[in-house]
């Protein structure tokens, strides 16, 4: 295993309710979520660093919405 | 960043002695320099054969390809696409590039997170397609169970998923991936994933207990 | 991240491996050109793939299948067996010769030159299959004769292709 270290989060209700869901539809551990969250992260925050944009594309309607970051 | 090491064990083909190797997690300079030095001139030299032969160009072994080094490159220090390397006798014997980002596709797992293999290939000189005996055995089976081990790591339980090159279809289904047809958007290259009990049972096949 | 196991964990595995070329992705994956060159000798390579379609349905008959049963086996598609045995211009995908190779168990690279998707540098094993293609007829049940021309060519299919003297 990877050494890691230990952080305590200060999290509220609502975020924590939204950690519970998604690590139980991910089927992931919270800590796990919290890890993935913070991948995504980096890498859409690198690409936009880049001057590339991020679309969602709704498959059925072809419309697209741009999620402003940063 | 520090790169862990693990020791692994490879099968001289020559011999049917094991070799000791290095499971390295990063893909690193001194790959990309291996690859330019020992891992082309190899590859040039089947692409002469194959030429003289007269071979059409569409019956060419695949991953005969020039550009990776810029795509592995550019993901260096990002946290969703960690690579892995296995390097012995000297030199890397063979490479892998992973997705964090992704989710599964089988029906029992569909959006859940799982350790995409992005790019796997193993050192020519080690691949039976190029005419000669392979001289290592084992370096892909390394990467493979690498990303399985990494996807326990993250909490993925296991689970992987990867777009095969046609040689090795058989190979992922003898492993007891399920295959889930040819992907339209990935060069009809056929799809493949890893449940979690299948995760389990590649494991536990050889551990004996 | 540190994965440790015994040297006869690894080794098992590595020995399970077997000759199986290990790869994925796109990247490992040369894009093949939509157009296939057209291949210069076009008699010769009619000739061979007369033999071709004799021999895959030799094969077939042989291990008692149907077409059907060989594109499950084979994991390919029962319509395209179908134009590979009967149509003599039809060009095979390069996958569906590797899959029949290694159903078959014959060497690809000698399947491959066999359906006219790359060039043998020896004149005798095209002569190979153009006698193995005179010797056999495509009837319904194996003939003697069959058998042993299927047989001889089977080992001339199973020999890789001789080294080329630089």
């Amino acid at each position: 295993m990877t050494a890691k270290r230990t952080m305590t989060l200060n999290l509220t209700d609502a975020e924590m309710r939204v950690l519970d869901d998604l690590s139980a539809r991910k089927d992931i551990t919270k800590t796990a979520v919290l890890r993935q969250a913070l991948r995504l992260y980096q890498t859409i925050d690198a690409r936009v660093e880049r001057g590339e944009k991020l679309l969602f594309e709704n498959d059925t309607t072809k419309e697209k919405a741009e999620l402003m970051l940063l | 960043m520090t790169v862990e090491v693990s020791k692994v064990y490879l099968l001289d083909v020559a011999t049917g002695e094991g070799v000791e190797a290095e499971l390295r997690d990063a893909i690193e300079q001194a790959q990309i320099d291996d690859w330019a030095k020992h891992w082309i001139p190899v590859v040039l030299a089947a692409i002469q054969d194959l030429v003289a032969r007269q071979v059409p160009r569409a019956d060419w072994p695949q991953s005969l390809h020039w550009n990776w080094p810029k795509k592995i490159t550019r993901v260096q220090g990002m946290l969703a696409f960690p690579g892995f390397s296995v390097v012995a006798q000297g030199v890397t014997q063979g490479l892998a590039q992973l997705d964090l980002t992704r989710g599964c596709q089988e029906p029992g797992q569909k959006g859940k997170p799982l350790v995409y293999v992005e790019y796997l290939e193993v050192a020519p000189w080690n691949r039976s397609e190029l005419g000669a005996t392979p001289r290592l055995r084992g370096v892909g089976t390394v990467l493979l169970t690498a990303a399985i081990a990494l996807s326990y790591e993250e909490g993925f339980k296991g689970r992987i998923g990867l777009h095969s090159l046609p040689q090795a279809d058989a190979f992922y289904r003898r492993i007891g991936m399920t295959d889930l047809g040819p992907d339209p958007a990935c060069q009809n290259l056929r799809y493949f994933e890893m449940t979690v009990e299948q995760a389990r049972a590649f494991f536990e096949k050889e551990e004996g207990r | 991240m540190k994965f440790e196991r015994s040297k006869e964990w690894w080794m098992a595995r590595a020995r399970r491996e077997g000759d199986a070329v290990i790869g994925a992705g796109l990247l490992a994956f040369d894009p093949i050109p939509e157009e296939r060159p057209a291949s210069a000798p076009t008699a010769v390579v009619e000739e061979t793939r007369i033999a071709f379609g004799r021999f895959v349905n030799l094969m077939r008959r042989r291990r008692g299948f149907s077409m059907e049963r060989l594109a499950q086996v084979a994991d390919l598609d029962a319509s395209e067996l179908l134009v590979i045995e009967d149509d003599l211009h039809y060009v095979p995908e390069p996958r569906t010769v590797f899959k029949l190779a290694e159903t078959f168990e014959v060497s690809q690279q000698r399947l491959m030159q066999l359906a006219g998707l790359a060039a043998a540098n020896d004149a005798g094993f095209r002569q190979e299959a153009v006698r193995f293609a005179a010797r056999s007829e495509a009837v319904h049940k194996l003939t003697p004769e069959e058998s042993s021309a299927l047989e001889a060519f089977v080992a001339v299919l199973s020999e890789q292709e001789p080294k080329r003297v630089k």
